[in-house]
């Protein structure tokens, strides 16, 4: 009896090859039925994401992940070059492998948490089809407890590793929780979508979208559930903002401290916090010179990003010695044996 | 005696605890709650060291310099211990401990207690309700004092970009901070409002140089709040106005 886990990732083949053997949510169910109905597999969990598709099998004898891969690649109908697209991992490495793929070290924003639900929804719908047994159990459940050491443990989740996650991460040290604050993006380009969406997900409720082409700023508007505001008449709205996100291609400053200064009485002196995410920028420097007034470029937040990501890398180690720990605690069949 | 001091040095000790556990923490980008256990204890023996006094006394523990010390780091912890997990701005502890273990140390100072304390005969009631509430009030303004200093620390790594170390991510947002300011101001300033009225009802006579000062502080910390809430005031000022306050209030006290 042994552990076997057969993979392909965004680090290891391109997107014209991952496409190929990826699986939707109805495919995925006939995989995982396919893989258990062949005689030498004993228990089997299929793992289908964006940048991934990992198979871990409990196989009885034969050359093991060698024929697993034949397999999928025969299912795949898939004939092109395989060298160094796939990888193998058995027994204590398939094990660690997973582990690291539970805690976001394997994801492609490296401590990202979204991989651990997807890993448990693949176990959940193998165990829930009958393909899973005692050594897959114990393993995934082992693979959880260990992410959630990971996570808490370390760092690894720690600060925004993107332009959108870093004006989100600003904007809660201003004003806490974005719960009920009101954004107003300028500029309906892909930056503004994603800084808007990434505010929102932190639940920013208003937003209002303004654009010279107010036509684009209506298609933004209605695609994140926000309001378009005509482009003559965002200043208007200043006077009620929390973020301001401005994102334009436009060769000046489009907002200034006159606009600003005019509404500082009727905002009664809030916070506001001013992301420019434009080359060349939008907001006049000066602006950030106004007492309650927040103002940070792309430079900033770039560096913001970069430093995440650094600080996360320089976890791993720690997360290693976490995965080993655990796995050398556990009493797993078919890893530690 | 013996034993009342060593609780006043028990909680001096504390308060040096939380402070610099605090900030240990705070290097290590790992805020907990050690500088609120810490407080929470000195508290607790803050408490039997105005206990021990008071049962000297016979009357609120206010009558030296010791006293209003031990008495004004008392209350400062209290609205502290409050306030810190209302606000759940627990790093206020790091900032607030060093002030109370000031306090204390300068109760500390020999002759701050004095040794031989007469037990008072008769209690008037609107004199120690004045005092207490007073001092009472100075604990919650100091407070807002601290809070204001937190702000001045954040405000200005948001402003110049600095967003490395632990401080910055312990700290509440600028948001929570410019609200606890105001909020325990008030506190205080209602405090401070009722220790003035006592004060007005105590028998004539005792209207003096100290009630006066009172009087001016109350007014100026009106000015102050009746600006933030009715016009508004942007954070930096709030907290530069408490602050100068609070000092300026201190010295003009220490000085009578």
């Amino acid at each position: 009896m042994k552990l076997v886990c057969l993979g392909l990732n965004h680090e290891t083949a391109p997107i014209e090859v991952r496409e190929k053997f990826a699986l939707l949510d109805g495919a995925l169910d006939r995989e995982t039925e396919s893989l258990v109905s062949s005689e030498d597999v004993l228990e089997g969990v299929v793992l289908s994401t964006c940048n991934r598709t990992e198979y871990y099998a409990v196989v009885n004898g034969g050359s093991g992940v060698v024929d697993l891969e034949n397999w999928v690649c025969e299912r795949r109908e898939y004939i092109g070059i395989r060298e160094g697209f796939f990888y193998h991992y058995e027994a204590r490495d398939a094990a660690e492998h997973l582990c690291r793929v539970a805690s976001g070290m394997n994801s492609m924003v490296l401590g990202e948490t979204e991989i651990f639900g997807q890993v448990k929804k693949a176990y959940k719908r193998s165990l829930e089809g009958g393909a899973t047994k005692s050594v897959l159990n114990k393993l995934f459940q082992r693979a959880f407890g260990v992410g959630k050491k990971v996570r808490t443990h370390t760092a690894i989740q720690e600060g925004a590793t993107s332009v959108a996650g870093a004006s989100v991460e600003l904007a809660e040290k201003v004003f806490g929780r974005l719960q009920g604050s009101s954004v107003m993006v300028i500029g309906a380009g892909e930056m503004s979508r994603k800084t808007a969406r990434a505010l929102q997900s932190r639940g920013a409720t208003s937003v209002m979208v303004t654009n010279r082409s107010f036509d684009k700023a209506a298609d933004l508007a209605e695609e994140i559930g926000g309001r378009a505001v005509p482009f003559s008449g965002w200043e208007e709205e200043l006077s009620h903002l929390d973020v301001l996100i401005a994102a334009t291609g436009a060769p000046h400053f489009v907002v200034k401290p006159q606009h600003v200064e005019a509404v500082r009485r009727k905002r009664k002196f809030r916070p506001l916090i001013m992301v420019d995410i434009a080359v060349p920028r939008d907001i006049d420097p000066e602006v950030g010179e106004i007492e309650e007034v927040y103002l940070y470029d792309i430079d900033t937040l770039q560096e913001m990003a970069d430093g995440a990501r650094k600080r996360r890398e320089e976890q791993l180690r720690l997360c290693e010695e976490i995965i080993r720990e655990e796995i050398d605690k556990a009493s797993l069949p078919a890893v530690n044996d | 005696m013996v034993m009342g001091i060593s609780w006043v040095i028990i909680a001096t000790v504390l308060a040096a605890a939380g402070g610099v556990v605090g900030v240990m923490a705070l290097r290590s980008e790992k805020v907990g709650r050690v500088a609120l256990v810490c407080m929470a204890l000195s508290f607790g023996a803050q408490l039997m060291a105005l206990g021990w006094r008071g049962e000297l006394r016979g009357q609120c523990p206010l009558g030296d310099l010791g006293e209003i010390c031990l008495f004004m780091a008392w209350s400062l912890t209290f609205f502290y211990l409050v306030t810190g997990t209302t606000y759940r701005v627990s790093l206020l502890g790091v900032f607030t401990a060093p002030l109370v273990f000031l306090l204390q140390v300068i109760s500390l100072i020999p002759g701050a207690f004095e040794k031989n304390v007469v037990s008072a005969e008769s209690i008037d009631a609107w004199r120690e309700a004045h005092t207490s509430l007073s001092v009472l009030s100075y604990g919650a303004l100091a407070l807002a004092a601290v809070a204001g200093v937190m702000f001045f620390v954040l405000n200005y790594q948001l402003k110049a970009r600095k967003f490395g170390g632990g401080l910055v991510h312990g700290m509440p947002s600028i948001s929570r901070l410019v609200q606890a300011m105001a909020r325990i101001a008030v506190v205080g300033w209602l405090i401070l409002t009722a220790g003035i009225i006592a004060g007005l009802l105590m028998p004539k006579g005792n209207f003096g140089l100290h009630l006066m000062v009172a009087t001016i502080t109350w007014v100026l910390y009106a000015v102050l709040l009746g600006v933030y809430f009715v016009r508004g005031l942007p954070g930096r000022q709030l907290a530069t106005g408490l602050t100068v306050l609070f000092v300026l209030s201190l010295v003009v006290f220490a000085k009578l």
